[in-house]
């Protein structure tokens, strides 16, 4: 072997072995959860339990303030039904009075019947002394906990309901109170009065979701977005609401979704599987799904934009499928929208 | 008579004098820029990102991370085009060439077996390929992972698995070319359809052929989804079946044995007539 080929040969080795041990250092080094639960995420985490089953974050102006919102509100007018029964009960403007939102679903239900109840924390300005004068003229009443004061409203269950004869799904999961409490200047709890005495009790340190190293790895990896979630995906599928076709998918564990909303929709879906075999099938059932998609998309030409961008990665226990929904398909739901509308209508 | 020195001994002097000849030789050029390719690439794309904050690299508009842009370099880049072609352009001169220079007579009346030579320049060929491909996959994973948010960490288990699989893919396709080089007279012509034509076409369609592949094998290796790059994958994705990874392995390895020992038999056997 000549000077140089050795010589060669030593360089290149040297770059295996440079590339292999920072990689080795990265995957050890990366593994601590206090160096993970530090960073990423927004602040609001501390209020959250570790045990929730599915963390979101939404950042409210960007999304109202979008075009695609815009665009939304143009196809399918009056469809902010949920945001006007805030405000009448609350005070609060989603539209003007929120700058971010991070909420969390329960892990399971007291009875053991899946996730049941969120806590939503909105950061933003708000006017707390009219928000309690309006929940109190709306029959709510204020309970002290700790130095925090948690203005507690009853909410119609489905027995006050004019028919009650009519099986409701929701009758056993929906909360019979909702609660509101400022846990500091510019930050509101949203969600059922035990569930804001536990982001009380957070509130100081504790058993906290920035604990739980698997969901913050999570969180930690998301791409950049204005919108995201993640959580188990068993705890959902506890619930027994998702679609049937779902519980024949290879065992997912972790799922997470980001999104850009903007003129549209960017996102990124996530799924975490228990091992890498089970990863292989699921990304074999979505590439299957995905090319029957593409291949129907010939026929529906508006919604080939779609399609083609919808984009299968991920490697070992994850499945990624990354999509671009263009603003000009919102026109595609404005029948959509109207037929919604009829139907309320004619009810 | 020469008493022939054991196999193992003269495929390693064989090995010694190839390694440098291969290294060196004007098909390095090619596989340097063979190489370069994706490590350039993977560079632009981090200088832009570097330099455009708000610039976020996007397929179809969907936007795409950096551990799932290196899953996709790797199979568009490496898996379905480098190795491959590697694999042809170096397995079938390992005796062709010789062959061409009219200098297979100096090897052949070295006292070695014939074989050896075979195994020797063989095993040149995987240093020289596994020197070259293995750093040059780390630098590319350096560049792109951390894109998006990626975790060099939390990829690094991804990356063994990738070198791995190159390194087999280097093995089972080196050998492959190996003997048809060894046993056809125009090897590379042949190596090429192999590779571009019978492969691709094969792994379309449903059935049993697919298993008469290398890519059936070596894909079920891969740990990183299928890039959707065309009509093709789309169909190759309907009629995709991945074996279990020890089946892959083990049909890879048998594959790469066979056709070595089928390789050594022929340059044994062969009566090479130079063209004066």
């Amino acid at each position: 072997m000549t000077v140089k080929t050795r010589y060669f040969a030593v360089c290149s080795l040297l770059v295996l072995v440079v590339g292999l041990g920072s990689g080795l250092v990265a995957y050890y080094g990366a593994i601590p959860t206090g160096a993970l639960a530090s960073r990423g995420g927004p602040d609001e985490l501390r209020y959250i339990p570790a045990d929730a089953a599915v963390v979101a974050y939404a950042n409210v102006r960007q999304v109202m303030a979008s075009e695609l919102r815009q665009h939304f509100r143009q196809a399918a007018p009056g469809q902010e039904t949920g945001q006007h029964e805030l405000q009448a009960q609350t005070g609060i403007n989603i539209e003007t009075d929120i700058d971010h939102v991070v909420a969390s679903l329960e892990g399971t239900s007291p009875g053991g019947n899946g996730p049941s109840a969120g806590l939503v924390l909105a950061s933003g300005t708000f006017d707390e002394v009219k928000i309690e004068a309006l929940m109190r003229d709306h029959g709510a009443q204020v309970v002290q906990y700790k130095d925090k004061r948690i203005i507690v409203a009853p909410t119609p269950t489905p027995t006050d309901l004019p028919d009650s004869n009519i099986p409701n799904p929701e009758k056993f999961s929906k909360p019979t109170e909702f609660a509101l409490s400022f846990l500091k200047p510019g930050l509101v709890a949203l969600g059922t009065s035990t569930l804001i005495r536990r982001a009380i009790d957070l509130e100081n340190g504790g058993d906290n979701v920035t604990t739980n190293a698997d969901l913050m790895n999570l969180v930690s990896s998301l791409d950049s977005g204005n919108a995201w979630a993640v959580g188990r995906f068993d705890a959902l599928r506890g619930t027994g609401k998702l679609p049937d076709g779902m519980s024949q998918l290879p065992p997912i564990v972790w799922f997470s979704v980001t999104g850009q909303i903007s003129d549209g929709i960017s996102a990124v879906i996530r799924a975490e599987t228990t091992n890498d075999e089970a990863a292989k099938n699921l990304r074999d059932v979505v590439q299957g799904f995905v090319a029957l998609a593409r291949l129907q998309a010939g026929s529906k030409p508006d919604l080939q934009a779609l399609i083609q961008s919808l984009q299968i990665s991920g490697s070992g226990k994850t499945v990624a499928l990354s999509f671009s929904v263009p603003g000009r398909l919102v026109d595609l739901m404005a029948p959509v929208g109207g037929q919604l509308r009829n139907r309320q209508a004619a009810h | 008579m020469t008493n022939p020195r054991s196999l193992v001994s003269s495929s390693a002097r064989i090995f010694d004098l190839s390694l440098g000849q291969m290294l060196w030789s004007r098909r390095s050029v090619f596989l340097g820029v063979l190489l370069g390719g994706p490590v350039v690439l993977a560079a632009a794309i981090r200088i832009v990102t570097a330099t455009t904050a708000l610039w976020r690299f996007s397929i179809n508009g969907a936007r795409v991370g950096g551990p799932a842009l290196f899953g996709m370099i790797m199979w568009l880049l490496y898996i379905r085009f480098i190795i491959p072609v590697l694999g042809v352009f170096y397995g079938t001169a390992l005796i062709a060439d010789e062959v061409e220079d009219k200098t297979i007579t100096y090897l052949f009346t070295r006292p070695v077996r014939r074989g050896a030579v075979l195994i020797g320049k063989y095993l040149a060929y995987l240093v020289c390929t596994i020197l070259l491909v293995l750093p040059s996959v780390i630098v590319v994973f350096f560049l792109v992972v951390p894109l998006g948010g990626g975790s060099i960490g939390a990829s690094f288990p991804i990356l063994l698995e990738d070198l791995g699989m190159l390194m087999v893919g280097l093995v089972a396709y080196g050998a492959i070319f190996a003997w048809v080089g060894a046993r056809l007279r125009r090897p590379l012509v042949i190596g090429l359809v192999f590779t571009f034509g019978w492969e691709p076409t094969v792994l379309l369609f449903p059935g049993y052929l697919k298993r008469l592949t290398v890519a059936y094998y070596l894909q079920a290796l891969v740990p990183h989804a299928m890039p959707d790059d065309s009509a093709v994958s789309v169909l190759m994705q309907l009629f995709r079946e991945v074996p279990p990874v020890g089946l892959s392995l083990a049909s890879l390895a048998v594959i790469a044995g066979l056709a070595l020992w089928l390789a050594a038999r022929a340059v044994e056997q062969r009566e090479y007539v130079i063209d004066q």
